[in-house]
């Protein structure tokens, strides 16, 4: 019997089965790329999707949560929206393909189709293991992305848009960005909703930076109150790096984002800030696993949470110091708002640590308005439900404002408020 | 000053080989063979003078048993254990019930006198009148000595070794025996359910305050005897209990298993205060032989107002395995975890605990204390979970991992779920190791480095050193420097 209902799939798990099945021809890539689709997918038909027992899934049962699969993207005329921040240059994404024409001064860029039809982007196909069911997803599945290469020595003066339209269906897309040594760059990474039609999205970045690079890595997830967005970050650092990785998350009915960050190189730096805005019957699972593997190395994170209405918000934050990685200092928070009766929070913050010469540390809190500060803005005149807003507002806009890019802020916060005058 | 100088003596003069309590005591055993099966429940069932309803609860935890996993979510390591190589039973012969430590096997006094159990201690320790503590000792699985039960039948307190209790207070028994952690909660505990041999049961009724710290020593002695103690201590309404536990056990080559449940109940108004020692053999410096230790310990603030504190001091075994937990049901409850975990050599611990809010206004608080030295790996593993009912639930968690030496690894993994607006829970960890300005600082006044360490380590834990009744308190800082001998330099 137990033989019985672990072999069996679930509707979901029969539905992504079957797409593959129906697509089987129209899939770009070579010999290799297909062998290597074929057996993700036989991997994921093997597994299943991830259950509470996968200890990487623990708040997340995808297999119990992803009831439906839409079926593969249909072709919508979508036009491109406006860039979030004036000036950027836009590589749109539409529908799960890449604009063949997008390109950018000092950029090499190749859409992710062409290397997957030459079967370049065969050995990028790889899923982590067991817990990486977004890898073997979009491993079996991907159509299309951009390839971005950044030369060594150079910093491009405006910021990269990765626009990600989506009007309903699947959707799988992969974003391999490697920046050479020494260059500067800051990327938008955008997920949008143009219709209300449901959508699967499963997207992955690849990040290398090579030694000295410097990048600001900004992801802005705005999908449907029905969609699923399963995302993830693959992250190298070399030698003297700086990664600051900004998260939004303002969307989705299911939501998974991996931060997989591999720190390699002495005197890498990684600065995370995550703001997750969570409303509706939506589930946001934003999982960091972060390794320290070299000495003198600093990371820190710091994510913010705002929960209303049954929304159901998850936090995981590994950080693992090899036993080399003397002098690393590795600092995470992570901090709550739970606004409602009805809506839950899970963080599990997580230190695995093998070298004795470091600093490492996380705080979590997860509380409701503190009611100190509601009296001290009422007790000036300030009605409730404004200084509640203000209270809201203010505790995300400090990450935020970080970012010090004027007029990236402004375009975050505008998201941020916009959704909060939405929900509150 | 004095205190300081006190525990670098005992630093200096003891090894990690050198375990100082691995003597073997020779008694004659009587055992049951080895292996598990129906016939060794009913054998000790029927040892133990059982009536038919408790032979049935533990038929029923084995045949459960049968159909359960291992565990393998914890960071530990070891080769798979062969549930049908133990002894499940092993018994003193000679006990015929003295009735004072006058009457006790002199063997027996001695071990006492070589763990210099907290009895002898407070004697010594100056200025105290009359010992006030009540030794319930557990000899190899069966409770050997009572003393002070007479005082405490005064107070209406019943302790006595749980098998006495199944035979002289079953409706208790009945109604309090997996109550706490039912039967099918998970592998260790279900098996201690089928063939728990002995410990103790404390029973404190309404309004009482138990006159006197009661005690309970473990020891592990027969070779390759599994150790499952049960305890059970309700404190019923405004009762209060203090209740000490302390272990040590021979040096041995063969890993030993232990599997010990502890279930505590209070009722409203009442409050449990559960300290442990526990000092079991950690194996040698190669990390062959040492304890194996799954315990499973759980109390239930039933009532309103009541409160469970647990204190533990864990420098022993070769893994540890261990969450003494706290449901907080009744409102206004609290529960209280401090803790102390010092691996070195190859221990591995995986330890922590759980506070579950359900009632409204219940407050929690968790401070554990890691040190790992040596090659050993020291995990905290907590949850916190706040359920939807439990308004103004509040919780505080601070665990601080310290790290001595680069071969060691120390591991943090909270869990925090909420789901309650109402409730504040604040969690902070950190790792680190002893700062060489500190070490400098305390060096630079003439201080060797060993017992600089050794003066840190001491601050380091000073937080939950202080919720350590007296008598223990003395004993854990001894042991906090046993155990890190040889760790420094």
């Amino acid at each position: 019997m137990n033989m019985q209902t672990t072999s069996r799939l679930t509707a979901a798990e029969t539905a992504l089965v079957e797409a593959f099945a129906a697509q089987i021809g129209e899939f770009p890539g070579d010999g290799a790329v297909i062998g290597t689709r074929d057996r993700l997918l036989d991997d994921l038909k093997k597994a299943g999707l991830p259950t509470r027992r996968i200890e990487s899934w623990h708040y997340t049962d995808l297999k119990s949560l992803l009831r439906q699969v839409p079926d593969a993207a249909p072709v919508a005329a979508v036009d491109p929206v406006a860039a979030l921040v004036d000036g950027s240059k836009i590589f749109s994404i539409l529908q799960g393909f890449a604009d063949p024409k997008a390109s950018a001064d000092g950029v090499e860029v190749t859409v992710f189709k062409n290397k997957l039809t030459d079967g370049s982007a065969a050995a990028e196909l790889t899923a982590f293991g067991n817990d990486d069911a977004i890898g073997r997803i979009n491993g079996s599945f991907v159509r299309d992305g951009f390839a971005i290469s950044v030369p060594a020595n150079t910093e491009l003066e405006q910021a990269l848009e990765l626009q990600a339209l989506h009007a309903g269906g699947q959707i799988h897309t992969r974003f391999p960005v490697s920046f050479g040594a020494a260059s500067k760059a800051t990327i938008i990474e955008r997920h949008i909703a143009v219709t209300d039609g449901t959508a699967l999205v499963s997207s992955i970045s690849d990040i290398r930076l090579d030694d000295g690079a410097e990048v600001t890595w900004i992801i802005v997830q705005q999908q449907g109150a029905a969609d699923t967005h399963l995302g993830q970050i693959r992250v190298k650092l070399g030698t003297q790096a700086k990664l600051r990785l900004f998260v939004v998350n303002a969307g989705g009915k299911l939501v998974r984002q991996e931060l997989r960050i591999e720190v390699e190189g002495q005197g890498a730096e990684l600065t995370l800030r995550g703001v997750n805005l969570l409303g509706g019957e939506s589930h946001t699972d934003v999982t960091l696993m972060l390794g320290h593997n070299v000495p003198h190395t600093n990371s820190t994170e710091i994510i913010r949470n705002v929960v209303f209405d049954r929304a159901n918000g998850v936090f995981q934050g590994m950080i693992r110091v090899a036993p080399d990685a003397q002098k690393t200092d590795a600092k995470m928070a992570c901090n709550t708002l739970l606004l409602s009766d009805d809506g839950g929070f899970s963080v599990k913050p997580e230190l695995e640590i093998f070298a004795d010469d470091v600093i490492c540390g996380h705080g979590a809190t997860v509380a409701d308005i503190d009611s100190n500060h509601l009296f001290y803005l009422m007790a000036r005149g300030v009605p409730e439900n404004k200084a509640r807003a203000m209270l809201v507002n203010a505790f995300v806009a400090e990450i935020v404002e970080e970012l010090e890019d004027e007029k990236l802020v402004e375009a975050l916060e505008g998201i941020i408020s916009s959704w909060l005058e939405r929900h509150a | 000053m004095p205190a300081v100088q006190e525990t670098i003596d005992q630093v200096r003069g003891i090894d990690i080989d050198q375990y100082k309590y691995g003597f073997e005591t020779i008694i004659e055993v009587d055992k049951a063979p080895k292996g598990l099966s129906e016939e060794i429940i009913r054998f000790i069932s029927a040892k133990k003078q059982e009536p038919d309803w408790m032979l049935e609860w533990r038929l029923d935890a084995y045949r459960r048993w049968l159909t359960m996993e291992e565990p393998t979510w914890a960071r530990v390591d070891y080769p798979k254990i062969d549930f049908n190589d133990y002894y499940y039973y092993a018994a003193p012969k000679n006990v015929t019930g003295p009735a004072s430590l006058e009457d006790v096997d002199p063997e027996l006094l001695k071990v006492y006198e070589k763990l210099g159990i907290p009895l002898r201690e407070q004697e010594i320790l100056a200025g105290v009148t009359t010992p006030r503590v009540a030794v319930d000792a557990v000899f190899d699985s069966v409770s050997v000595v009572t003393t002070f039960k007479k005082e405490l039948q005064k107070a209406g307190v019943i302790f006595m070794s749980i098998s006495e209790a199944v035979r002289e207070h079953p409706d208790l028994i009945k109604k309090y025996l997996g109550s706490v952690v039912p039967t099918s909660d998970n592998f260790y505990a279900t098996l201690n359910a089928a063939v728990f041999t002995d410990g103790s049961f404390v029973f404190v009724p309404k309004g009482v305050r138990c006159p006197m710290e009661l005690s309970t020593y473990f020891r592990i002695n027969e070779k390759n005897t599994g150790q499952f103690e049960r305890t059970l201590i309700i404190a019923e309404e405004g009762a209060y209990v203090s209740y000490l536990e302390g272990c040590t056990a021979p040096q041995r080559d063969e890993n030993q298993l232990h599997a010990a449940v502890v279930e505590l109940v209070a009722l409203d108004d009442a409050e449990i205060k559960y300290s442990t020692v526990q000092n079991w053999y950690p194996g040698d410096a190669q990390g062959k032989g040492g304890i194996y230790n799954f315990v499973t310990k759980r109390g239930d603030c039933r009532g309103h107002r009541s409160k469970i504190s647990w204190t533990q001091v864990e420098t022993g075994s070769a893994i540890t395995w261990k969450y003494p937990s706290c449901i907080l049901r009744g409102d206004d409850s609290r529960g209280e975890f401090y803790s102390i975990a010092v691996s070195n050599g190859h221990q591995q611990i995986d330890s922590g605990t759980k506070m579950i809010h359900l009632g409204k206004n219940t407050s929690s608080r968790i401070i554990s204390k890691g040190i790992s030295a040596g090659q050993s790996n020291n995990t905290y593993r907590g949850q916190v979970s706040v359920h939807r009912k439990a308004d103004n639930a509040r919780n505080f968690t601070n665990c601080d991992s310290l790290l001595i030496g680069d071969k060691c690894g120390a591991h943090t993994v909270p869990y925090i779920d909420v789901k309650n607006p109402a409730a504040k829970i604040e969690h902070e960890a950190t790792t680190s190791k002893i700062s060489d300005d500190q070490k400098f600082y305390v060096m630079q006044r003439g201080i060797p480095e060993e017992e600089a360490v050794a003066l840190i380590v001491n601050g380091f834990v000073k937080d939950v050193i202080q919720q350590l009744p007296m008598e223990f308190a003395v004993e854990a800082q001894k042991l906090i420097s046993i155990s890190l001998e040889g760790s420094v330099g």
